[in-house]
């Protein structure tokens, strides 16, 4: 029964896919959407209920489906794990899968490609699923390469579009976008890939319980070398520095598909990997310890990018990658189920952010610079209640979900002793209230800063909204669940609890956190809540421009990285490859050609001639037997 | 029937002489019939060959010159199996898919008469046979790209021609002397490969043997430097000569490693290993970013081919079960995805003749169809796991790692590097607005083309997802092979370096 529903779970998007696939080239159907959104409803169903099951019966379900690939002494099946870990992640994804699908029949609505949208959405959900639920480290590669796939062609949806220069577009085009982000990622999976060799040759197998019983025998270099090579690969999906330019260039897909995908997913696939590889982790503190430092700097780093950007998504998208590195830095310091938690809790807060700013772009006709908006708060007031409800969860502002789940990442880098990391988070903390808000109230609140004559914003659908509601809730309530979560995973991860010394401190702690919170949005209030006035002296110096610039790094990787691949592309090309290799080749022929049309001169038909040059060969031979015999 | 290997290797050069008296009307549909029948009368190979059986099946031994132990000798493992299988049914589609009207009599009878040659180089156990059925293979090549290629055809095929047979004269000179050698040694003269391996020579004898041999299938690869005549045969052989080219032509050189090179020479294999890594290295990278410069879409597909033959020779020169294995499998699957794509290619040539990328942009809007089969095809080629590319790569990388991690690193950048020209191709081809006028008319894939590109989706997804039936037989007879090595080697560096696997039940 339990089997039959990991198998419903896992293939009803897959089914769902294939059902849209049959009319990806024909025009809008209503139904398509309907069908694939009820299909992800099934997942979800099932999904809920494994929930259930693993919560009572404390008892993972496990099924192997058949035999993939099977050479030398490697054998790799298809098999799945709902346990603890997975099936809460298959419950999130599938729920915010659910709620992105019906909200996409409302927001692609006049888009002539809606069917194709909904393959490629529910593809993505069953090759998340598949990520999730594999029971072994080649079974989440697939998965792990099947979302990068979808996010390709979901990032690139709208591929008609042509290449912009970057001052125009900082994205260039959604080909451009898409083809980043393949190409960063697959720097990352090299990275995995060399972890799965690293743990095939040294344990023989790649199923996880095998390899994560077989952690106390390797050895400390073994293990590292394995922990960072996964870590890599984790970088890559989870965009971490300084593989993170391609996330805000996937703002050029859909809403929806940022809301899903580069927010509550598929971005979450590295902080899901380490946390469960966590036997490997936990062996290698070394690693984990780098893991941290490099999420509490990807924490600051993009937090100070969203300060001072104009454009809707590419702030959110920004808060995502700082959010991404609150949970790294969470499971680096051994706090796993705390970075599951606010996975789960970020997940939910921040696709209904993500689906707010949609309803905005969908009100205004595509805009998405903030400078341009404002005062829309009478116009849509539910989506400014939504957006207002994430940004709270998002700063972390009590009863709200990011509250509990922030909160404990920046106890933990207390308690751990690591008090930089924790500075920072804190502060971090201060800006993320900040950017939220100033987003907030430069959308909502003021006056109109855009043509009222020719645009008049509307609310969106009313189903769309509802749809939307279950994501509100959750971003309310899901801190309440806190104590539960924490009984239910650590059935299967390490607990991580507070210190005494800590638990003595935590209202100071709170109250610390809490003071950069409020701070930050009073700072946003302050300056935004009354309307837009531009800085121009604030603008033009240095530190804006160079954050405002994403510090310049795209630009770097263009001129020391794209540039010069593609110079030296053309240089191995027209002069290596053909005036060096390709010319000898041909040299060699010509000389051959050459030798023997000079040596025709001597076919003169003068027998004389011919006499002479008998005698030169013969005398030549007689010395090349004269010498071999006085070597030998 | 016992001599089905004899009925694969002549039956298409007996028809093909009959298709001389067929109507220049009805050839197209002739040829068509026969590399079907044949593609039939392989699979039935494929369902009586016994897969737990690793060593030769369907041997047949009709002795030629016995004072010479010269010999009509042939049979089939599971290594060579499927490449018979994929040159029977690349024939047979490539036949399918072919838009050409000029002499379509010559041609077809040309292609059957190549396909004779394909299938007796994969069956031949006796090294003149093997040699005979190897060069009789340049011939039609020569001919199909000579006819029917571009305006420097000529250079092109001569080029092929001349670069390849100036090889083979040297593995033929190192066949004579393992002969010579073996009758030294025995007393006896015997040409047949099974005879061959049984030899245990000194290791210097292996090194020269060895290189013999290798400038044969090195240049056939073609290896890093040998592989400029790949790009001038592609670039101006028609369609069908570069699908049956690049599918199944190559695979000879890669094959004769595997089946001579390893079992033959263990110690000079082993000992040849560094450097053989390091020219497939420049040959993944090298090529692939000679591929990115490329302008022209078959230009790109040519260099992208030399770089996949260089995961494949890394895989052979693993010596472990995984990446030998791996390595035979990728065989396939580049046979079948290069092969596609070079009839992805000629289906955008016939409509507008130009394959450079500036003529494009923006096909997906007007050939959808088109775009899902090429982007099917581009994900396979760059090795997505669930599509038939990822498991030999995979598997290639994974052994070599056992040899070399830093090496494999090297060669693992190929997921990158590939994926960097693959979709620069994509991009440049299928996305954006649609530019040119003469696009916005195209017409999508009609029905001859979509049939035959299809079946080959198919086997991409199917042997992506379930490569068991193939991978397995192909591994049985990789670890007997990789087993009979260990016991064969001399040295004790070589004997370390192979690796038996566990689950080796032996039979070689």
């Amino acid at each position: 029964m339990m089997e039959n529903l990991v198998y419903i779970a896992l293939f009803a998007p897959f089914a769902g896919s294939l059902f849209s696939a049959l009319f990806g080239m024909s025009p809008k159907q209503t139904f398509v959407g309907i069908v694939a959104s009820s299909l992800l409803f099934i997942s979800f169903a099932a999904s809920a209920t494994l929930a259930y099951h693993v919560y009572s019966t404390g008892a993972a379900v496990h099924v192997t489906m058949m035999e993939w690939i099977s050479a030398g002494d490697l054998t790799i099946p298809f098999g799945f794990l709902v346990d603890q870990v997975s099936v809460t992640m298959m419950t999130v994804v599938t729920l915010v899968s659910t709620v992105v699908h019906i909200y996409s029949i409302g927001y692609m609505d006049h888009d002539k490609s809606f069917n194709r949208f909904f393959s490629y959405l529910s593809a993505f959900v069953f090759s998340m699923m598949i990520l999730v639920m594999s029971d072994n480290f080649a079974g989440l590669f697939i998965g792990w390469e099947g979302v990068g796939v979808c996010s390709w062609l979901l990032i690139g949806f709208w591929y008609h579009k042509a290449d912009q220069p970057r001052e125009e577009n900082p994205s260039i085009s959604p080909s451009w976008a898409a083809n980043e982000a393949f190409i960063v990622n697959r720097i990352a999976d090299l990275g995995m890939l060399v972890g799965l060799f690293i743990i095939y040759w040294n344990v023989g197998s790649l199923q996880y319980d095998v390899v994560f019983a077989a952690v106390p025998e390797l050895s400390g270099s073994v293990l590292n070398a394995a922990a960072l090579a996964l870590f890599i690969g984790a970088m890559g999906k989870s965009a971490q520095f300084p593989l993170h330019t391609w996330l805000t260039d996937a703002m050029e897909g859909p809403t929806p598909v940022s809301a899903l995908i580069h927010a509550a997913t598929m971005v979450t696939a590295g902080v899901f990997l380490v946390i469960r590889a966590n036997p490997i982790f936990s062996a290698t503190p070394e690693v984990s310890f780098f893991i941290a430092a490099l999420g509490t700097f990807v924490a600051l780093f993009a937090a100070s990018m969203a300060l001072v950007n104009r454009d809707l998504k590419r702030i959110i998208a920004f808060s995502t990658l700082s959010q991404l590195g609150y949970m790294f830095a969470a499971a680096g310091l051994g706090a796993y189920w705390i970075a599951l938690f606010h996975l789960a809790a970020h997940a939910f807060f921040k696709a209904l952010l993500f689906l707010g700013a949609g309803n905005v772009m969908h009100a205004m006709d595509g805009e998405l610079d903030i400078f341009k908006m404002g005062g829309l708060k009478k116009a849509m007031n539910w989506t400014y209640i939504y957006m207002g409800v994430a940004s709270l969860a998002l700063a972390g502002i009590p009863v709200f979900a990011g509250f509990f789940s922030k909160d404990a990442i920046i106890e933990t880098a207390f308690n751990e002793g690591t008090y930089v990391l924790w500075a920072i988070l804190v502060l971090t903390a201060g800006m993320t209230a900040f950017y939220s808000f100033r987003q907030v109230f430069l959308t909502f609140h003021g006056k109109a800063r855009y043509d009222e004559s020719t645009l008049h914003p509307h609310e969106m659908y009313k189903f769309v909204l509802i749809a939307m509601s279950p994501l509100a809730l959750l971003a309310v309530i899901a801190g309440f669940f806190m104590g539960g979560f924490q009984t239910f995973v650590t059935k299967l991860l390490p607990d991580y609890v507070m210190s005494d010394h800590t638990h003595h401190l935590i209202w100071v702690l709170t109250a610390v956190v809490l003071v950069f919170a409020v701070g930050g949005i009073w700072l946003a209030y302050k300056k935004y809540a009354n309307g837009l006035k531009r800085d121009e002296e604030l603008e033009n110096s240095f530190i804006y421009k160079l954050l405002a610039n994403q510090y310049y790094i795209p630009q770097f990787y263009e001129e020391f990285i794209t540039k010069p691949y593609a110079m030296l592309s053309e240089h191995m090309w027209k002069d290596v490859d053909m005036k060096i290799v390709d010319a000898t080749v041909d040299g060699i022929a010509k000389f051959l050609y050459k030798s023997g049309d000079g040596t025709r001169k001597m076919q003169t038909g003068n027998l004389s001639n011919y006499l002479n040059w008998m005698a030169l060969g013969s005398v030549l031979l007689l010395v090349v037997a004269a010498i071999s015999a006085m070597l030998s | 029937m016992d001599n089905i290997l004899s009925v694969l290797v002549f039956f298409p050069a007996i028809a093909g002489l009959l298709g001389f008296v067929v109507n220049k009307d009805s050839a197209r549909a002739y040829g068509i019939t026969v590399a079907a029948i044949e593609f039939f009368l392989s699979l039935w190979l494929w369902l009586s060959f016994d897969s737990s059986n690793a060593g030769m099946q369907f041997v047949e031994l009709i002795p030629l010159i016995p004072d010479m132990g010269i010999g009509y000798y042939v049979g089939v493992d599971g290594i060579s199996l499927f490449i018979i299988l994929m040159a029977t049914l690349m024939t047979l589609i490539g036949m399918m898919s072919m838009t050409i009207t000029k002499n379509i009599k010559n041609m077809i009878i040309t292609l059957l008469f190549l396909e004779m040659t394909m299938i007796g180089v994969f069956v031949a156990l006796d090294a003149i046979i093997f040699y005979l059925f190897w060069e009789l293979s340049l011939v039609p090549m020569l001919y199909i790209i000579g006819a029917w290629g571009g305006p420097l055809r000529v250079y092109a095929s001569v080029k092929f021609f001349l670069y390849t047979f100036t090889g083979s004269l040297i593995m033929l000179v190192g066949m004579l002397f393992m002969a010579y050698v073996y009758h030294n040694l025995t007393g006896v003269w015997s040409f047949a490969i099974t005879d061959w391996y049984s030899l245990v020579l000194p290791v210097n004898y292996q090194l020269w043997l060895f290189a013999a041999f290798f400038f044969g299938f090195a240049i056939k690869v073609p290896m890093f430097p040998f592989h400029t005549w790949l790009p001038y045969a592609h670039g101006q052989a028609p369609t069908i000569g570069s699908v049956i080219l690049a599918a199944v032509l190559l695979k000879m050189g890669t094959y004769g490693f595997v089946r001579f090179s390893l079992p033959m020479f263990p110690d000079a294999s082993v000992m040849m290993i560094t450097p053989i890594a390091i020219l497939a290295i420049i040959m993944i990278i090298y090529t692939a970013m000679v591929a990115y410069a490329q302008k022209d879409i078959k230009q790109v597909i040519a260099y992208s081919s030399v770089s996949h033959m260089g995961i494949i020779m890394l895989g052979i020169f693993a010596m472990n079960a995984e990446g030998i294995s791996g390595s035979v499998f990728q065989m396939l699957s580049h046979g079948i995805v290069s092969g596609a794509l070079f009839m992805l290619v000629g289906v955008i040539y016939d409509r507008r003749h130009t394959k450079l990328m500036s003529e494009f942009g923006g096909l997906a809007s007007v050939m959808p169809k088109y775009a899902v089969i090429f982007g099917i095809m581009l994900m396979a080629s760059v090795g997505l796991p669930l599509t038939i590319g990822f498991v030999g790569e995979f598997l290639v990388l994974l052994g070599f790692y056992q040899v070399s991690p830093i090496m494999t690193i090297l060669a693992g950048t190929s997921i990158i590097i590939g994926a960097i020209y693959m979709l620069a191709v994509y991009k440049k081809t299928f996305f954006g607005p649609v530019t040119n006028e003469a696009n916005k008319t195209l017409k999508d894939l009609d029905s001859k083309e979509t049939w035959s590109l299809i079946p080959l989706v198919l086997i991409v997804i199917w042997l992506g997802v379930y490569p068991k039936p193939v991978l397995e037989p192909i591994d049985n007879s990789v670890k007997a092979m990789v087993s009979f090595m260990h016991e064969k080697a001399i040295t004790q560096e070589a004997k370390d370096m192979i690796k038996v696997a566990k689950t080796d039940k032996g039979g070689f």
